[in-house]
């Protein structure tokens, strides 16, 4: 019973590892803090 | 004497190329061909006098000016090729890559043919590249382009979609290309509202295949999609659900960094449109320009470079397609 449990323990971090990693890798860029989106001048 | 312009494909987005023909150029004269001839009746009915159905025969045996090849992926190298060797210019919709580099390798015909023709002619490539071309007017040196799509238009490009991301990318860096895993890389990237915050990754898209030779000493040029996590995860099976026939609003960004005297400068211009109509405004303005002998010596390109993009992003605007800037500090 005592190994089941450690098992499963192991197994619910592993997820839970590998799920952190997923979620933090590639998280590139940040919303934009100030300024947005007008119309292009195109007159510039 | 007003053009008479070939449009292949009467989906989602050949029946906005027709539609976009008729309203950029009133008088001008649409031939439409397709696989579907009820759909092609149904659309040649609903355009009015100024379209016809195509005859027996190819397209381009048709007597049109300018043929806008709009049928699904896969499907633009033979009509392109034959219209090259008929001698008539050819507009291209495709955002494939492997039809990118067939129908830039049919550059020698073209020269020999002396016929200009224009690929990537839709919302991305297409838009993306006026847009890359218009926000690096200004630049001294140009030393990245970054360009990011959202959205699919019908049921062919959400099938395109689907292929990208599974597909190989191809990012240009310091002067070589180099392959990344389709569905890598994700970024953040921030489009004009309604579209907003969607993360995006790469994919098999063409856009800096196109764009290199317009900004051949810039060291990055990278292009991403955007897509859901489930996109992603299910980019290796089958699509598991047939497509909508029209996806909704999309958008389209670019980011251009470099240098204008001794300044850094970062451009970052986008759009907002339905892709389908965006394509279709895009490949019937390149159809025009080639129309107006306004698309620059013969050879197959992409529209960066070739056509006037400040001149063609004006007149969008007058029609209703409006490019966006955005107005302050880029994220790093």
């Amino acid at each position: 019973m005592v190994r089941l449990l450690r098992r499963v323990l192991l197994a619910m971090s592993t997820a839970a590892a590998i799920a952190a990693v997923l979620r933090i890798r590639g998280a590139g860029g940040v919303p934009p803090q100030t300024g947005g989106w007008r119309e292009l001048e195109i007159d510039d | 004497m007003p053009p008479r312009i070939g449009v292949l494909g009467a989906g989602a987005v050949g029946s906005r190329v027709a539609r976009w023909l008729l309203e950029l150029e009133p008088g001008a004269q649409v031939v439409l061909g397709g696989s579907d001839p009820e759909r092609v009746a149904e659309l040649v009915q609903a355009l009015g006098s100024a379209a016809a159905a195509a005859g027996n025969g190819h397209l381009h045996d048709q007597g049109i000016d300018v043929l806008v090849i709009a049928a699904p992926c896969g499907r633009h190298v033979g009509p392109a090729r034959r219209a090259i060797r008929a001698g008539v210019p050819m507009v291209s919709t495709s955002d494939r890559v492997e039809d990118i580099h067939s129908l830039r390798a049919l550059t020698p015909r073209a020269e020999n043919a002396a016929v200009t023709s224009l690929v990537g002619a839709g919302f991305a490539p297409g838009l993306s590249c006026l847009l890359a071309a218009q926000g690096s007017s200004g630049f001294d040196v140009v030393d990245e382009v970054h360009v990011a799509k959202a959205g699919t238009g019908g049921p062919a490009c959400a099938r395109q979609h689907h292929r990208a991301l599974k597909g190989s990318a191809r990012d240009w860096r310091d002067g070589a290309w180099i392959r990344r895993p389709g569905g890598s890389g994700r970024e953040l990237v921030w489009f004009p509202e309604p579209v907003s915050g969607a993360d995006c990754y790469r994919g098999a898209l063409p856009d800096a295949l196109l764009l290199q030779p317009f900004v051949p000493d810039a060291a990055r040029i990278t292009s991403r999609m955007a897509a859901t996590r489930q996109d992603r995860f299910t980019s290796w099976l089958p699509m598991l659900s047939p497509p909508h026939p029209e996806g909704g609003v999309g958008a389209v960004r670019v980011e251009i960094r470099g240098r204008a005297g001794a300044s850094s400068v970062v451009r970052i211009l986008g759009a907002v449109e339905r892709p389908a109509v965006g394509a279709g405004a895009v490949a019937a303005l390149a159809a025009l320009a080639l129309w107006e002998g306004a698309a620059g010596p013969p050879g197959v390109r992409g529209l960066a470079g070739s056509v006037d993009a400040r001149a063609a992003l004006e007149r969008l605007a007058r029609h209703g397609l409006r490019a966006q800037e955005f107005d302050g500090i880029a994220p790093v």
